[in-house]
């Protein structure tokens, strides 16, 4: 009886964690170099063939119902000819506190062991409530049935899921990915090598701008990167603890100029 | 304190019976036009747009990426809101025994009930897969994953739920009574249907007691439910981290504007069926006064958190917040909607101060039309002037009603319409027993 | 299968004055109908009724706020989906669960309450005047055959409108 009360007091006081894990099995992190972005685009293309998402065309571009996982944010300053153009990639954060995963009342969205923000398709009923409470904005609604013409639908990533007309979707940071590394490094019975995963977003950069790595391996390039003094993250007076991290521009003059200041 | 009396008091008890028996069985050319409209109103602009949603996706609605609540949720709101005053009102003027609301009191938790159930109805119409509706109620089930109790949304399953079955229980427990009486008075498939749900009534001494002592418990439980509803709606909002949506004031700010608008949905309401139902002895200018009186009060309230959230919002400087107020108050088309709203919710009102024009049937209608209007105003420039306007000045997007949001607007109001037409031909509207009781109970001597 | 005599009166206060009488002569199954409920009025003469119903309540309010915290925080247990870096056991949102839970659960048991003590739905033809919904308040008091016209004249002598002598079922 002792043992069994036992049991359940440590049960208890592990559901009393905040966030639950006490630590991740890899904190997979991105660090974007603003200063090496050329806003070039190569990760949305590239986004958009790994994971499957559709195009949605002029008009529903217009309406601002682009799906794209990841986007280049432009910030235009100043009259020409002096102008100022400053952009920066966004995708999904991942935050450690996301304010998506508290919303959801179907459990369609949730942190998994990686540390990564999950969101499960089949699960989705729709209430928009994530998208709402995204900070970021990087939540995705699948406002039709999106059809791909013959012979584009041969084009279609077999690893991915091709969602549904009413669910939501969001950046992955390639899952897929992950899990092949993931499943290579077991049946090869060693941990996962750094740079072994790279995102689609990450592998086509051509600058070299974004890096992929486990926060939780020192050794990691994203470890080391991190550690810059240049680095900051998206929004962090709001303390969703993002996993994306931001690499300050510098201009020549010392200024910085991220779209923040 | 003398005995306060709110109808004429030469009214018999047996006039009472043939009054209400008489809006349930007769009715005229007017009525079945005005119930074929409504129903042709729900299949129409309701059901068959809802239908092509479905269909077609929600990418038929003006919804888009950073405003993914719309019009939809505007109604949502807007229902539970009028939903608001029918129950709590009678509820608390039950348990201050206040002798006003006995002729009111059963068409204002009517009213509850159909509000809830059309608010209800547009969390469906809002979810982007409809046809999993059931994903959200606890079930037990073999994959072992039931529903995120933390989600605000799972509040709302909840709080909606229980409401609408409390209130249910609250409107057809409280007509029981009145339902007996019918029986005895109708022939024919009515005689059938009210013995049935009169679930034989007979009004002994015993059943009396009972009824009192349940329907006070009812009562008791249904105030702090009330309260909770439309906190945990506002708490829709309020748990985001969007500016402009979270605020601390919201829910109790939910609270006042939802029993303003149920209030102003009685007034509303009162004039139409005292009209058409031919009723203008039981439900007097007396009444109007007194409701007119609660609506002062409650615009009052209303007007204090709105200057409030301005009061902070310009101290507190934040350039989130800012923008959002600056996006509602001084941006057309929504400045014009925000400052229509000040004049119907907070100006207008202000004329029930005198006592000539709370007893004035017309000026009541005219002031809460005014604040129903305001009121949905207001919740849709919360969600209209909140998302557009978020933290990345990139994603930011105006938002308009599509074509069949606004039908679907309409429609739900001819919902609402059609149902309190079934409702006031099919249970009495009059609380029989309790217009009996302000009457007052028939003694041989005098000076009870 | 007993006799039981029903008068019919106008007046609350005859009503209740032939129903003292006949309690005060030994006739202790007396019943009221009434149009209305006559709470104090009838307290002084039939005597004072307990309210059983609160307990129904209070166990309904107690039984709900476990449910509600059970389900909240069991289902959780259950399948361990950590979300927004919070807790799986987090005290605030399960207050509000248990909260509704407590009402709904408090509402069910008080219905329930009702429903057992005020003995209905009943749909057995039991002894009904149909003008007790109107304007009549009725005293219905069960008699041995002896006594059938004692009651009635005390009935007549009180004011009653009409006296009934029916059969019980």
């Amino acid at each position: 009886m002792g043992k069994f009360l036992d049991k359940i007091l440590e049960r208890f006081k592990i559901y009393r964690i905040p966030g639950y894990y006490e630590k991740y099995d890899h904190k997979w992190t991105m660090v974007i170099d603003l200063d090496r972005c050329n806003g070039c685009e190569a990760c949305v293309v590239a986004c958009n063939a790994e994971n499957n998402v559709p195009v949605v065309g002029k008009e529903e571009c217009g309406n601002k119902r682009t799906l794209n996982w990841i986007r280049i944010e432009r910030y235009v300053e100043g009259e020409y000819p002096n102008v100022k153009v400053k952009f920066i990639p966004i995708m999904c954060q991942h935050c450690g506190k996301a304010p998506c995963e508290t919303a959801c009342p179907v459990y369609a969205t949730y942190h998994n062991q990686d540390g990564l923000n999950v969101q499960v398709y089949n699960r989705c009923v729709g209430t928009f409530t994530c998208a709402t409470y995204c900070p970021y904005d990087v939540r995705r609604f699948n406002w039709f049935t999106y059809k791909r013409d013959e012979p584009l639908n041969q084009q279609l990533n077999p690893d991915v899921t091709v969602r549904e007309m009413g669910v939501m979707e969001k950046c992955t940071f390639c899952i897929q990915r992950i899990r092949a590394a993931k499943d290579r490094a077991k049946d090869e019975n060693r941990s996962i090598r750094d740079g072994e995963v790279q995102p689609a977003c990450v592998q086509s950069c051509p600058t070299g701008a974004m890096t992929f790595g486990d926060m939780n391996d020192p050794d990691s390039k994203v470890f080391k990167l991190a550690k810059s003094q240049r680095k900051y993250k998206l929004l962090e007076e709001l303390n969703a603890d993002p996993s994306v991290i931001y690499l300050k521009r510098v201009m020549k003059d010392g200024s910085s100029a991220t779209h923040e200041e | 304190m003398a005995h306060q009396q709110h109808m004429k008091s030469d009214i018999s008890y047996r006039e009472v019976n043939e009054d209400v028996v008489r809006t349930m069985t007769k009715s005229g050319v007017g009525y079945y036009i005005a119930l074929f409209l409504s129903i042709a109103g729900v299949v129409f602009l309701w059901w068959l747009p809802w239908a092509y949603q479905i269909y077609t996706g929600q990418g038929v609605t003006g919804l888009q990426t950073p405003v993914f609540w719309g019009i939809y949720l505007t109604n949502f709101i807007f229902w539970i809101g009028i939903s608001h005053s029918g129950t709590l009102l009678s509820a608390i003027l039950f348990i201050t025994q206040t002798p006003w609301r006995r002729s009111i009191y059963r068409s204002a938790e009517a009213m509850t009930f159909f509000s809830v159930l059309t608010a209800a109805v547009f969390v469906f119409v809002h979810m982007g897969r409809p046809w999993n509706f059931y994903w959200t109620m606890p079930y037990p089930n073999q994959r072992q994953i039931w529903l995120n109790f933390q989600s605000p949304l799972m509040f709302d399953v909840f709080a909606i739920s229980t409401y609408m079955t409390a209130s249910m229980i609250f409107l057809y427990f409280g007509s029981i009574p009145d339902l007996a009486a019918v029986r005895d008075r109708v022939t024919g498939w009515r005689k059938e249907l009210y013995g049935a749900l009169s679930l034989g009534w007979r009004g002994t001494d015993a059943e009396w007691h009972w009824l009192n002592k349940a329907y006070t418990f009812f009562a008791v439980l249904i105030i702090p439910l009330a309260v909770s509803v439309h906190s945990i709606v506002s708490w829709d909002f309020a748990l985001s981290k969007v500016p402009g949506l979270n605020k601390t004031i919201f829910a109790p700010y939910f609270v006042v504007g939802a029993i303003y608008s149920g209030s102003a949905g009685i007034v509303t309401l009162m004039v139409i069926l005292r009209k058409t139902l031919r009723i203008e002895k039981y439900i007097t200018t007396n009444h109007f006064d007194k409701l007119g009186m609660l609506l002062l009060v409650m615009s009052l309230l209303w007007s204090y958190i709105n200057v409030l959230e301005v009061f902070t919002g310009w101290y507190a400087d934040t350039s989130f917040e800012n923008e959002a107020l600056k996006y509602r108050m001084f941006t057309p088309p929504y400045s014009y909607m925000f400052w229509l709203m000040i004049f119907t919710n907070t100006l207008m009102p202000l004329l029930l101060i005198f006592r000539k024009l709370r007893a004035s049937i017309l000026i009541s209608l005219i002031v809460s039309l005014g604040i129903n209007v305001g009121m949905w105003i207001e919740r849709y420039l919360i969600i209209t002037t909140s998302l557009p306007r978020k933290f990345l000045p990139y994603m930011w997007h105006d938002y308009s009603p599509s074509l069949t949001e606004i039908s679907m607007t309409i429609g739900s109001f001819s919902f609402f319409v059609m149902l309190f037409l079934l409702f006031i031909k099919l249970w009495p509207s009059v609380s029989i027993y309790e217009v009996k009781e302000d009457i007052g109970i028939p003694m041989k001597k005098e000076g009870h | 299968m007993g006799k039981a005599v029903l008068g019919l009166f106008t007046y609350v206060d005859d009503m209740l004055a032939a129903a003292d009488k006949l309690k005060k002569s030994g006739f202790s199954d007396v019943t009221i109908f009434s149009p209305i409920p006559l709470g104090h009025e009838i307290e002084h003469v039939l005597g004072e009724r307990k309210n059983y119903v609160k307990y129904f309540t209070f166990l309904g309010g107690f039984t709900g706020f476990f449910v509600g915290t059970l389900l909240a925080l069991g289902t959780a247990a259950l399948y361990v989906l950590p979300r927004g870096g919070r807790a799986i056991f987090a005290v605030t949102p399960t207050v509000i669960i248990s909260y509704e839970t407590t009402i709904l659960f408090g509402v069910f048991f008080t219905l329930m309450g009702f429903v057992l003590f005020a003995k209905l739905p009943s749909y057995k033809k039991k002894i009904y005047d149909p003008e007790v919904s109107i304007d009549s308040f009725g005293l219905l008091v069960d008699v041995s055959e002896a006594d059938i016209n004692d009651v009635t004249k005390t009935l007549k002598e009180s004011g009653a409108n009409e006296v009934k002598t029916v059969e019980e079922k």
